[in-house]
């Protein structure tokens, strides 16, 4: 139990050094921050730890709205994500939404097989293995596990995409307002996000950002 | 058009701001330890998983000074753990039963958004089933909140749903039948203060929860 309680402990202190830090460098850090929020960007990310959206974008508090959950998933039946999906484009009026999927994603690992998760997990990655068996002859044909499983990731970000391009607060402020959606990769073992190019506007010039566009 | 090219070339600019700071970041994390990366790219076995608001001034990770795979992150609307909802069940459950974290820790914050909109008599269309949930808290405390007045009330309402939440955590058959196993995960109920940038610890008490939710909820066969 002792090391049980002094995982918690450095969680504590951390935070302290935190408040510390940040009222150092700026007393009116928080005074700022309790105004209220107003972020550009709605970050849809994985649940996995290795993948802090803040600290590895370099952002600070108060520039991304966030949902985590596994695999970055968005299921049209799920309220939880489309809640925040609302609350982020209705209400906060977010420029952007962002779907980042990951190298080494456990739950895209998962979906490149069939055991048995539990009932959760497994209704939750069912859509993720449907994935896996449509493409089933672009993944056999890659070279081993890691890169199925990064093309698998890849594949469901773009899905992610495709369901959250049907939210109704989605549809409205892409056409009112020029929301944009991107896919992103992150590679674990390089540290580095990746923009996935959406193969079915290329070249449409439907708005979408690209590293190239001037 | 002139504008619309304006507003496209600041767009870009504010999106190419992310790439650019996620580039130095990895550089710095290389400069400082070489191998730091190779190391995450093995796995991950954090002690923590984190279930905030979406918040975008609640960054968990900043907030609590953990690095890249120490703590497994949910988050919602109002940090929600909802009976019905995949999304956040199969959250805990992987963290639980698969990562076998040590501590659940359920994290509110003072003037959160989706609480204010639940006290709130107005329509909000989609996310009204969402909120809902918050309104059933205010429920089960309506006598204790309906003697508190306007900020003192929003507080308390925010305090509250985090307890319920913790509590809902605690109901799950995965963290019932891994704590009757490991004596873990411990369920933790804490709020965030813009005020001075503190957690505060509201001393849910996990054993006692457990044992008052196994008269009806025992889930451990």
């Amino acid at each position: 139990m002792a090391t049980a309680m002094d995982a918690l402990d450095r969680i504590v202190e951390g935070n302290r050094i935190y408040a510390q830090k940040t009222a150092a460098k700026d007393p009116n850090a928080f005074l700022e921050l309790s105004k209220g929020q107003a972020p550009e960007i709605l970050w849809i990310g994985c649940a996995d730890s290795r993948i802090p959206e803040t600290t590895i974008c370099h952002s600070r508090p108060g520039e991304l709205f966030v949902h985590r959950n596994i695999a970055n998933c968005v299921h049209a039946d799920d309220m939880n994500a489309a809640s925040v999906v609302e609350y982020a484009v209705a209400h906060l009026k977010v420029k952007r939404i962002v779907v980042c999927g990951h190298s080494k994603c456990g739950g895209a690992i998962a979906s490149l097989g069939d055991a048995d998760l539990g009932t959760t997990l497994n209704t939750w990655l069912h859509p993720a293995r449907e994935l896996r068996r449509r493409h089933k002859a672009e993944l056999d044909a890659l070279p081993d596990d890691d890169v199925r499983a990064l093309r698998l990731a890849e594949l469901n970000v773009h899905q992610s995409i495709d369901v959250l391009r049907q939210h109704p607060a989605v549809k409205k402020a892409v056409g009112d307002r020029g929301l944009t959606v991107h896919g992103l990769i992150y590679d674990i073992g390089a540290g580095q996000l990746r923009l996935l190019e959406d193969a079915a506007a290329r070249g449409k010039g439907n708005g979408l950002w690209s590293p190239n566009r001037h | 058009m002139a504008e619309q090219q304006e507003v496209q070339k600041y767009l870009q600019q504010s999106h190419d701001k992310i790439f650019e700071s996620n580039k130095k970041w990895a550089e710095e994390q290389k400069a400082k330890n070489p191998q730091f990366f190779d190391e995450l790219q093995k796995g991950q076995s954090p002690d923590y998983l984190w279930i905030g608001c979406s918040d975008s001034r609640i960054p968990a990770e900043a907030i609590t000074g953990l690095g890249p795979g120490e703590m497994f992150i949910h988050r919602n609307i109002a940090n929600l753990v909802c009976n019905v909802d995949l999304n956040v069940m199969s959250v805990v459950n992987y963290a639980v039963r698969h990562l076998k974290v040590k501590h659940i820790v359920v994290c509110g914050h003072y003037g959160c958004g989706g609480v204010k909109a639940a006290m709130t008599p107005q329509d909000l269309g989609l996310l009204n089933p969402w909120l809902r949930n918050i309104r059933d808290v205010y429920r089960l405390h309506e006598k204790e909140l309906d003697a508190l007045e306007g900020e003192a009330r929003y507080d308390r309402l925010v305090e509250l749903n985090v307890v319920e939440q913790c509590r809902n955590i605690i109901k799950t058959a995965a963290v019932q039948q891994s704590y009757a196993e490991n004596e873990f995960p411990i369920v933790h109920g804490w709020v965030f203060g813009f005020k001075d940038g503190l957690l505060k610890d509201l001393k849910v008490d996990h054993e006692a929860i457990l044992k008052d939710i196994q008269k009806i909820y025992n889930l451990t066969n």
